[in-house]
This record gives structure tokens, sequence and C-alpha cells, in this order.
């Protein structure tokens, strides 16, 4: 099942069509289809081989596909596509750095591949050690920092030459919360100054997070496509309220279970939960049933509906399986 | 071009790997070649037992020739009829049989340096009748004086003697461990390959993916490859003539020639076996061992005598294995001084060069990869 939610117009910075890659009888894009807006944050979410990181390899032109098309900058890709190159930043999912150079002779070099101004050069690769926050470690080897800052030199390789466009493959992999923090603040503030992000990851709270449309992958195939609202929005779940220490008896659980907007009602071990429709007031509502009925209870939880809602709802299986 | 060229050689010449083979491991093994033959250099001029065989009466010259070694005592020749010495050469109570017929020849039972001693001599014997045969033929006015030449056999054996105009029988070791320490080059060029080929590592992939020209990251490559290299071999030649003092005593230009054509042959055989093929890295490097290997040990570098074998037996081989051509360049610096064969070696190995470098440019510059 495909669904979209966003109606495409003029083509996007980025513009894929029915791109299909196979490895043997394995098919790793299936007819993919994407369209990626300048100034956008364009998160491609799935699961560990749902195809994002081949669907990112594919725009760069290092690998091979069997059927479709890419088009970037409205040319289309190719491997000595130096025009669109030009203004591409990536950073891999790998972290690709040489031990033998420090941080800045790191970022020194990659900048040196798209800039060949000494001066400019040596501006950009200041500024992109400011942006990472890497001033005290300059003249450090990548093998001395920690795994943070070695993913924040990551980046400021792929980043250093200021680029319109920059994929990220799944920066934030192993890296601790501070510095995750760091570097989605970072994209943000990349994206603020007019890059155009496209960000894979399998955290969806990331992707929440920052993305301003993402297009959720399973099996090589976008089986979603929207904002987080339009996405959440797709499906019955609205709220999930979850209520312990509850003591119900069927007459209770019925009335209950007959309240507006709610579709769903399991109680077990003394925690109800209800899934409801997207409606306001589902909390107030439930609540006021229960005080209606002297019923007493412990602790109330409610989550808004989340991506993996989302992915569970289509394909029906979770987003970490 | 520079600003990469620069970070190219600074991370080669800090990454163990790519310093250590194409550089250390052959200074330690010529020092290794240079203790091991020390003792061996002083064995070598012990006077050879050897038969001679006349198989024609028309053989004074060649005659007169050994009497002239056997006077300076490298050689203890004695007339012997065939069988008589077939029988000694059999109880090993002589080393060869010198048949003395209208084309000279030797007969020995085995491999070794009496042997090669043997050979030596029949060669210079060779060299010196072709000389006299050349003077007849374009200056007979000369005749004289190269005839004079010619039988003071004693002065032209000591100048030819073992590998031609050198005294050290083993320069030939050094010749071919020079040649081996250029195409060592290739793991030098093994690691700009693969930096070039983004399947092969995230560093590759995210090169490949900039907006660098791929000739000329391909050019950036090998020159950094190449200047890196050079300077290792020419340490390695400082260090063989300068330092341990052996025979490459030719004229010093022509040998770095040799070792800069030496040196491109190896990075771009490493390029190109990283280039080509879809096997594992691991394999490739095995591959480009197992290339290096077998060309070092067909020019010598493990057995002396293998590259003479191997030009009498299947000189096709030697026209085309860099090591022996390295090799055979520096023999004509120092040894033959040849120029035509020299100038013919490092044309061979130019031309292998380029074809190289031009398939590996054509494989990688719009290559997409079928998996990364």
């Amino acid at each position: 099942m495909i669904k979209t939610v966003d109606h495409a117009g003029a083509e996007g910075l980025v513009h894929i069509e029915n791109l299909v890659k196979r490895y043997g009888s394995f098919v790793a894009l299936d007819h993919l289809n994407l369209d990626v807006k300048e100034g956008e944050i364009f998160g491609l979410l799935g699961p560990n081989g749902s195809g994002k990181t081949t669907a990112i390899n594919c725009m760069l032109a290092l690998l091979k596909y069997d059927k479709g098309m890419i088009r970037i900058f409205g040319q289309e890709m190719a491997p000595d596509n130096y025009q669109v190159k030009k203004d591409m930043g990536i950073v891999l999912q790998n972290v690709a750095v040489f031990d033998e150079l420090t941080v800045y002779e790191n970022i020194d070099y990659f900048c040196g591949l798209y800039v060949k101004n000494k001066i400019r050069r040596k501006e950009l690769v200041d500024e992109a050690i400011r942006f990472v926050g890497l001033e005290e470690h300059r003249k450090m080897r990548p093998r001395k920092l920690s795994g943070g800052l070695l993913r924040r030199l990551n980046i400021a390789c792929g980043i250093a030459h200021r680029p319109k466009l920059i994929f990220m493959d799944e920066p934030t992999v192993a890296v601790d919360p501070q510095s995750r923090n760091r570097i989605l603040e970072g994209i943000m503030e990349l994206n603020r100054q007019g890059s155009t992000i496209i960000y894979t990851s399998h955290y969806m709270e990331e992707v929440e997070q920052i993305c301003t449309r993402i297009a959720i992958m399973d099996h090589g195939r976008c089986i979603a496509s929207g904002t987080k609202e339009q996405l959440t929005g797709m499906i019955k779940t609205g709220e999930k309220i979850t209520i312990e220490g509850v003591a119900l008896d069927e007459e209770q659980l019925r009335k209950i279970r007959g309240l507006p907007h709610v579709f769903q009602a399991d109680y077990e071990n003394g925690i109800l939960r209800l899934q409801c429709t997207e409606a306001k007031h589902n909390l107030v509502r439930v609540l006021h049933c229960l005080e209606e009925q002297e019923i007493h209870f412990g602790r109330v939880f409610s989550e808004q509906p989340t991506l993996n809602d989302v992915f569970l709802h289509i394909t029906g299986t979770q987003l970490r399986d | 071009m520079f600003h990469l060229v620069r970070y190219s050689i600074i991370w080669k010449v800090k990454n163990f790997n790519i310093f250590f083979w194409p550089f250390i491991f052959p200074i330690i093994l010529g020092t290794l070649f240079y203790i091991a033959f020390g003792n061996v250099k002083e064995a070598d001029f012990e006077t050879i037992p050897a038969a001679v065989v006349e198989e024609t009466k028309d053989s004074r010259v060649f005659l007169e020739f050994l009497e002239e070694l056997q006077k300076n005592g490298t050689i203890q020749v004695e007339r012997m009829e065939a069988r008589e010495a077939e029988q000694a050469l059999k109880e090993q109570k002589i080393e060869g049989i010198l048949y003395a017929a209208d084309t000279p020849y030797l007969k020995v039972n085995k491999n070794g340096l009496s042997q090669s001693v043997l050979q030596s001599i029949l060669e210079s014997y060779f060299d010196g009748k072709k000389t006299i045969e050349n003077v007849m033929k374009n200056s007979p006015e000369k005749l004289g004086t190269a005839l004079e030449r010619m039988a003071d056999h004693q002065n032209m054996v000591r100048q030819v003697s073992l590998g031609g105009s050198t005294t050290d029988g083993n320069a030939s070791y050094f010749y071919a461990l020079v040649a081996t320490a250029c195409l060592y080059g290739c793991f030098i060029g093994q690691g700009s390959a693969r930096w070039l080929q983004a399947n092969l590592s995230p560093l590759a992939a995210r090169q490949c993916a900039s907006s660098m020209n791929r000739t000329a990251m391909i050019l950036t490559e090998l020159l950094s490859s190449f200047l890196l290299h050079f300077l290792n071999v020419a340490v390695l030649l400082a260090y063989l003539r300068w330092v341990l003092g052996l025979d490459f005593q030719g004229r010093l230009p022509e040998m770095l020639l040799v070792i800069l054509t030496g040196c491109v042959m190896g990075v771009s055989l490493g390029i190109l076996v990283l280039s080509i093929g879809k096997w594992q890295e691991k394999i490739k490097i095995g591959i480009m061992l197992g290339i290096t290997m077998t060309a070092g040990f067909l020019a010598g570098l493990m057995f002396a005598q293998m590259k003479y074998i191997v030009d009498q037996y299947a000189p096709v081989i030697n026209r085309f294995n860099p090591a022996a051509l390295i090799a055979d360049a520096f023999y004509c610096i120092n040894v033959y001084d040849d120029p035509s064969r020299y100038a013919r070696d490092l044309l061979t190995l130019s031309v292998m060069s380029a074809a190289m470098l031009a398939v590996s440019v054509l494989v990688v510059r719009r290559v997409r990869y079928d998996s990364i």
C-alpha cells in the first residue's frame, strides 16, 4: 500500500522517478519515487535494510541502478556531472576521515576537493570547525577523538564547502545524547542558513524533531510521505491514554468503551489502555467518566500518535523490528 | 591539485603499511643481503677445477684464453678426453667441462657459484671474439691493437669477471633488490586506488561523490605515490651505493632514470590491480604480492642464476618482466655499458606503465558500482 499526502507540483531539487535497484534477486529499491523541495530537511525514515542508504548512494551516482531516473538541480545525475556535485555535500553513515591527518587537515583536505582558493578555504575550514565545536581539537588525530566528536568531524568534512544540498546518512549512529543534540541542532542551523538536507535515520524521534517532510520507507518502497502531522493524520489512531492502578468491572469497562472517539479499550492487571480517534479533550472525557462512576485510579499517561504508529498501521510491524 | 598531492603524501608517509613495505623493508633486505654475502664474496674467487675437451683442432685461441685464466688462478683447467671428463664431472672432481668446439660450450651437472663463474668465462670469451669480429668488419686497420688486447686475457678477464665489468658476483642480487623495491610501489599505488574506488572504503566513496574530476584524482594519486616512492628507492640506492659501498658505481643520472621509470611501473601496477576485477581487496593484495615476488624471483632476487636461466630458456618472460627489465637496465649501466639495451628496457617499462594507467583510467573514470 503506497500512501502519499503531498501533492507534487513543480519538480523538486531532487527528483527520483521509478528507481529500481536489485542485488541479484533481492529488490533493494522498488520503484521509488521522491521529490525533495528546496529548503527542506527531508527525512528518509525506515528500518535497517529498508533501502535508505541504497537510495542515497544512487543519488550520489555511486551505485548502479536497474531502472528509473534521478535528477538533481534539474540535471540528470551521473558520476561525471561535476557541476551538480560541486553543490552537494555528503555525510556518510561510516566515518570517512583520514586517521593520519589532524582534524584541521582532514577538513582542509575535503574542502579542497571543492574549493581551490586557499584563503577562502581557510575561512571555510575555520567556520566548519567552529560550527561543529571542534576548536579545541583542531590539531588532534581522529583516533584520539570520542565517538561523538568523531561524528562531528565527519559532518564538518561534508559541509565545510557550504553545499546547497547535503546528504546525511544516519549521522548520529552510536553517538551519546549530548553529541546527538548538538548534531541535530547543527543540522537545523545548516537548514536555516539555506541548505536543503536529505536526512536518513531509523530513529523516528530524530526525524520527527528536525524534518520538515518525511518519507517512510519499507522494503525499498516509499510507503508514505508528508509532514509529521500529515502522516499521523493518515491513521485512525489519535491519542493513546494509559491509566494505571484502576479496578474495573465489566459494566464500568462497557461504559468507557461507549465513550465518544474511544475505538479500543483494553483492561489487564489493573491497567487500562485506550486508543482514541483524533479529537480534542479525549483525556478530559475519560477522566470525567471515571469520576462519575467513583472509580479510583493511579498514574495517567497520554501519548500523541508517532511515526511508529503510522509505520505499524501501514505495514503491521514495528518500525524498529 | 598541489594541495591534494601534499595531503596525499602526508597521509601516505604516516601510514605504516604504505611506508614500511616499499621503503623500510628493501633497506632491511639489502642490509641482510650485504651481511650474508660478506663471506661468500671471498669464497667466490677460489680456484675452480674444470676440464677442457678438444672437439676441434682449430681451438688454439680458446685454449690460450683458458691458460691465461689458469695463470690468474681463477680456474684450474685440465685437458681430458670426453669420456674421462664426463666421469670426472660425475664424480664431482671438476665443476664443469669446457668443450673447445667451433663454438665452445659448457657442460655442468648442477647450478651454483662455480658453474656461474664458468658460464661467465665462456661469455667473456664470446664477447671478446665478437669484438674482434666487429673490428675486422668495421676497422680492419685496428685489428693489431685489438688482437694485442685480446691476447692479454688476464687484463680482460679481470675487468669482466663474473658479472661483466663488476668484480662483485653478488651485485645481481642487489640489482634485483632495487628492481623489486621499485615494484613494491604497487602497494602505494594500491593505497591510491583504494582511495579512488567508492566500493572499497567510505573515504573513497566520499571522494568519488565530490566534484573532483576523476582523471585529475587519478593523476593526483599517481603523482603523490610516484614522488614518494621515487624518494624511497632513491634513498635505498644511496644506501646501497654510499653506505654499503656496493657496485652501483655507474652514472648516477642514468640510475635515477631507471628507478624513476621503475617506480612509475610499480605504482601503475598497484593502481591497475586495484582498479580491475571484482575480487576482494585482500585477494588483490595477494595478487600484487604474487606478481612482485614472482617478478623478483625471475629477475634473480632469491637465486642470482635464475635471470640467466630464464634468459636462456624463456627469454620472452624477462623481456616483459618489469623486475628483470629494471635489473637489466642496472646491468646496462654498471656492467655492459649497452645504451641501446638500456633504452629498450626503459621504453618497454614506460609503454607497460602507460598501458596500465590507461586501462585504470578507463575503468575508474565513469564507474558506478554494483554494491557499496
